[in-house]
């Protein structure tokens, strides 16, 4: 029996409007950091997140999307207070969901606030997905101290051992995309 | 690097809008951002750069200033060249085939250097390999905005599926190269993250090593030549130093002209690369100079300063 191949996604919620109450009550301008990546204070569950995402497919992709979608997509995790998600999905089809949650621009739930979705990680395997996520968070939260602190990019012993700045993690993402798809269609021919 | 050349602006941006999506802009990782200011075609004799210009700063990435130039009729005067001086980047939008053409084509290249067109609409024309292929080869880059297919309505699918279907024209006839790949983001909401940019275009058929390409490598092409274009010596020669003393000048020059002539075996070792740039830039400037100073020429250098001198004489005189 063959095993059923998955791509694991790690999804960012970020806030570019910054409009909840809680990054505005602070009286000196808060760092863009801490903005952008602000708890989700809207009552989002699992079970809607599906559904928007399905029906995000659905409008992008049509019967044919969402059939090849539905059957094995889920929510493994979703931690409001850090704004993240791990979602599974097939690894044939793993792009067309990529790409509806990054035509998504509002939570799924009552008012739902406006927010975009990024995806920082994908990979075959959930506990790379997971060790992945607490590296980001550590560096997150060093990256706001000294921004907070000494608004300076993070170029100290610090920073240099959880990783890069921005610009660095975003060529990261990139290579990362593609080693995924390399891997993705090695494995395919191989299936 | 990550570039993103197309964040629409307009004089009713307020500067808070414009700071906050600039900064969201950095936080996605983007580098160097374009302002795209629309110029609707009637265009004034006196060019006004409205743009506001942003020194650089840690928060922020590079802004750059770009005009876009609807055109419909390529007969009409557009002030290209005075537009080109004015703003950083220039990019013009076709909206029939016979302007799509004469960009592709005719247009002179030196004012442009991005064909920017509305994908959302519909096209009642090919995009014929032919002339995209003539339009890359002469140093043009289509660009595509993901803003107008995320920005589309809900209830708008008419606009995706052109879009769609014009980005795959786009890229079956370029082959995926040649592209460049922008925002167009009304707001700080419309900006994705690049990993996210590629894995869209990966969905829309260009493969994942065109679309990294089309962020980075192509967007930083386009922004490098124009910014010799304007900078350096006939968008050829970049002038990096200041002007050297005289003593050092005529130290070069006989270098330059040394190195001229293969087999000769005189130059000197030291500076070699620096003497020959300037060399070849001076050659063209006073071409009866350089050519007097050393007597054994080759054929082949007597013919080009021969031919640089005749290029020379009708515009001294």
């Amino acid at each position: 029996m063959v095993r059923f191949k998955e791509r694991y996604l790690l999804v960012n919620i970020l806030h570019p409007e910054g409009a909840a109450s809680t990054a505005t009550k602070a009286d000196k301008p808060a760092s863009g950091i801490l903005i952008y990546n602000q708890p989700t204070t809207d009552h989002v569950t699992p079970q809607s997140l599906l559904r928007a995402i399905r029906a995000q497919v659905a409008t992008l992709f049509g019967d044919y999307g969402s059939g090849a979608v539905d059957r094995n997509l889920q929510v493994k995790y979703l931690s409001l207070a850090t704004s993240t998600f791990i979602l599974r999905v097939s690894r044939t089809h793993y792009r067309l969901v990529w790409a509806a949650l990054t035509s998504m621009n509002e939570l799924p739930a009552k008012n739902g606030s406006s927010c975009t979705l990024r995806v920082v990680r994908v990979s075959g395997t959930i506990r790379k997905i997971e060790e992945d996520a607490v590296r980001r968070a550590k560096q997150m939260m060093l990256a706001a101290k000294e921004e907070m602190a000494g608004k300076k990019p993070a170029n100290d012993a610090l920073g240099a051992l959880f990783g890069t700045n921005d610009r660095g993690s975003g060529e990261f993402d990139l290579m990362d995309v593609d080693s995924g798809a390399s891997e993705g269609e090695e494995g395919g021919s191989g299936d | 690097m990550l570039y993103d050349l197309n964040i629409p602006w307009s004089p009713t941006t307020s500067p808070q809008d414009l700071d906050r999506t600039l900064s969201f802009a950095h936080h996605l990782g983007y580098s160097v951002v374009a302002l795209n200011h629309t110029l609707p075609p009637p265009i004034p004799a006196s060019i006004p750069n409205p743009l506001p210009l942003l020194p650089p700063s840690p928060g922020r990435p590079t802004v750059l200033r770009r005009a876009t130039i609807p055109i419909s009729d390529p007969s009409t005067n557009h002030r290209l060249p005075q537009v080109a001086a004015a703003y950083d980047l220039v990019a013009l939008r076709p909206t029939t085939e016979r302007a799509f053409l004469a960009a592709c084509t005719s247009l002179s290249s030196d004012n442009f250097a991005l064909i920017s067109l509305d994908l959302t609409a519909f096209y009642p024309f090919h995009f014929p390999p032919r002339t995209c292929m003539a339009a890359v080869s002469r140093g043009l880059r289509f660009e595509i905005c993901y803003g107008q297919f995320l920005g589309a309505k809900k209830d708008d699918s008419r606009a995706r599926s052109n879009f769609l279907s014009n980005v795959a024209g786009l890229i079956r006839a370029t082959k995926g190269r040649g592209l460049v790949v922008s925002s167009e983001a009304g707001s700080a909401l419309g900006l994705r993250g690049p990993a996210d940019v590629v894995n869209l275009l990966a969905v829309w058929g260009l493969g994942t090593e065109r679309g990294k390409a089309a962020m980075t490598e192509n967007a930083r092409g386009v922004v490098v030549n124009e910014g010799i274009r304007r900078r350096g010596f006939r968008g050829v020669v970049d002038v990096l130093g200041g002007a050297e003393g005289e003593e050092e000048r005529e130290k070069t020059e006989v270098e330059g002209a040394g190195k001229k002539e293969k087999g000769k075996g005189k130059q000197k070792g030291q500076g070699k690369d620096k003497g020959q740039q300037q060399g070849q830039k001076r050659r063209s400037e006073e071409g009866e100079v350089a050519g007097g100073v050393e007597a054994p020429v080759s054929k082949r250098q007597a013919k080009k300063m021969k031919l640089a001198a005749q290029k020379g004489k009708p515009t001294e005189a």
